[in-house]
């Protein structure tokens, strides 16, 4: 009787999951896992066969690829650059937006506007500003600091990249910070202020260890989407000049579509990318559950 | 005296800092706008002048050139079969393995939380490949479809959180009427699902419309170009020639400024509720 209650059970489960499992099948776990195995192949994508050469793909970016490694590193140095600069300028916007008294919803309309244009759109009116604004400007006022090839010289085209991302992305966790900052309770504050706690005390003491949710959802957001990223650079420097500011995304995507549609070596290099967000997440989740007890 | 002296230096301060980065977010884009009217020359003699007429030539060209109607409709029909493929199965599967409780039920659940995890980078060019067996590379359905493919895990996540607050008991006393489960599901519990879809809608729409690297890989030919790739290609082509790419890029922008200008206050809502459950 129970035996045949479960069976009954999960022929309706079956039947209900069935519709979202084929589709998350076939475009999600089939390809996680065929990635895992076109890793150790040397498929290339126009010969229709291809064999197992086993560690000979890692073999050969941990010794031979150069430009993956300076991708790997630009991407690092664009992770710790992002997070930070988003975070804060998110932080800085929701608490400010907060404490106007007037404007609040037209300020937060217009902060976020930008992260409803995708960042090809947006890197391409940058990519105008950075090539033709900032040079018009330079000549016609003397900020000549202004006057800099902006997305020609590696130097200063992965300030250019940040400054855009920050464009692009602070809107949406400003918006996650306003909510976790609404939601602090407003005798506390009150209490505080009776207590004749500064402003800047108020804010470190109550508001930021009750916001710690919001900070580990943003932290985790920006992590995922920083390694990742594609939109930003590709719209701006395309990863030039001659492949310096390459993002690991750019180059495992000219790898196996631009130049030598080497397909398995590049799956390879995702792979790499793979482990690599998997570990630090994990780091993170780690780390952050541990602050959040001993809150 | 003294302290509203100060309170009042400190909301001027604040209004005037937030002022300084309105401008420098609405800066490019009112670059590129006032700049989509002028000829070449224009631009090149000043730039951060307002345009001496209201050209629309440049609008032309680009508008032709991107085949802005044929993108347009394509990016609207590749979201639209996304989306109702990702609310309409993931509400029926978020909501069985919610209400069910059996080992299959867990593991098939945990799957998909599980998934969550794996970034697009790790499967996408097994992706093209797939997409290339099953004949859906360069489709509008095949778009569709695997956005539904990539969607479905998180949807079930939030539908499962939402399905879990909703009380058993309302279900429970159609059971004893004699409903079935197709019938609970679509007549019952569906019309109880609105606010999370909605939440769920919102973040979909706005991930599918301005997604770009799997349509470069997916689609091929401008026939089947989305609008984001359609401008990619217009900047291609017309490298140093910025009236035609601004005007391309403001015909691109128009759509969703739209949007944002009518739903504004649920596309925030949405946003923050789809971050803080997702």
């Amino acid at each position: 009787m129970n035996i045949n209650k479960k069976q009954s059970q999960n022929f309706t489960l079956i039947l209900f999951v069935l519709p979202a499992f084929i589709f998350f099948a076939a475009f999600k776990l089939i390809p996680a896992v065929l990635g895992l195995w076109y890793s150790f192949t040397n498929w290339n994508g126009i010969n229709p066969t291809y064999k197992i050469i086993g560690f000979e793909n890692f073999a050969e970016i941990f010794t031979g690829d150069a430009d993956f490694w300076r991708a790997m590193l630009f991407t690092l140095k664009y992770v710790g650059a992002a997070i930070v600069a988003l975070n804060v300028c998110a932080l800085v916007l929701a608490v400010l937006i907060e404490s106007a008294r007037k404007g609040r919803s037209f300020f937060r309309t217009i902060f976020y506007m930008p992260n409803m244009i995708s960042m090809i759109i947006g890197g391409y009116m940058w990519n105008f500003i950075f090539t033709q604004v900032l040079y018009y400007i330079a000549d016609n006022t003397g900020l000549e600091f202004l006057n800099k090839s902006w997305l020609g010289d590696p130097k200063y085209s992965f300030t250019a990249i940040v400054i855009v991302a920050v464009w692009g992305g602070a809107g949406y966790l400003m918006v996650i910070y306003i909510a976790a900052i609404q939601s602090v309770p407003t005798a506390l504050i009150e209490a505080a202020v009776v207590d004749g706690a500064s402003a800047f005390r108020r804010f470190i003491s109550i508001t930021l260890p009750m916001i710690k949710q919001a900070f580990t959802i943003c932290l985790f957001v920006t992590l995922n989407s920083a390694f990742q990223v594609f939109d930003v650079v590709f719209s701006l420097t395309g990863g030039g000049p001659g492949r310096l500011t390459q993002v690991v995304a750019i180059n495992i995507y000219e790898e196996a579509f631009g130049r030598s549609n080497r397909l398995g070596y590049a799956t390879a290099k995702s792979t790499i990318l793979f482990l690599v967000i998997m570990l630090i997440t994990l780091i993170q989740l780690r780390v952050m559950k541990k602050g959040e007890e001993e809150m | 005296m003294h302290l509203t002296k100060k309170a009042k230096t400190g909301t001027v301060l604040v209004t005037v800092f937030l002022s300084g980065a309105s401008v420098f977010c609405l800066f490019p884009i009112l670059m590129a706008l006032m700049n989509s009217f002028k000829t070449k020359s224009e631009i090149f003699t000043n730039i951060l002048a307002l345009p001496a007429h209201f050209n629309f030539d440049n609008y032309v060209r680009s508008f032709n050139k991107m085949k802005y109607f044929t993108s347009f409709f394509n990016t609207l029909a590749i979201v639209v079969i996304g989306i109702l493929g990702i609310v309409v199965f993931s509400a029926m599967a978020g909501w069985i393995l919610c209400r069910t409780k059996t080992r299959l039920s867990s593991f098939v659940f945990g799957l998909f939380v599980f998934s969550m995890l794996i970034p697009f980078n790790a499967v996408m060019i097994p992706l093209y490949r797939v997409a290339k067996i099953l004949h859906f590379s360069n489709k509008i359905y095949g778009m569709g479809s695997i956005y539904v493919g990539l969607g479905v895990s998180m949807a079930i996540f939030m539908y499962h959180g939402f399905v879990k607050g909703i009380p058993y008991e309302i279900e429970e006393s159609a059971y004893i009427d004699g409903c079935s489960k197709a019938q609970m599901f679509f007549k019952i519990v569906l019309p109880l699902l609105g606010p999370i879809t909605a939440t769920i809608s919102i973040m979909n729409v706005l991930w599918m419309w301005n997604d770009f690297l799997l349509p470069l890989i997916i689609l091929a030919t401008p026939q089947k170009y989305t609008l984001l790739l359609s401008t990619n290609m217009l900047f291609g082509q017309y490298t140093s020639d910025w009236p035609a790419i601004l005007s391309g890029l403001i015909l691109t922008v128009i759509p969703v400024i739209l949007l944002y200008a009518l739903l504004q206050k649920n596309i925030l809502k949405g946003v923050v509720d789809g971050a803080l459950k997702g």
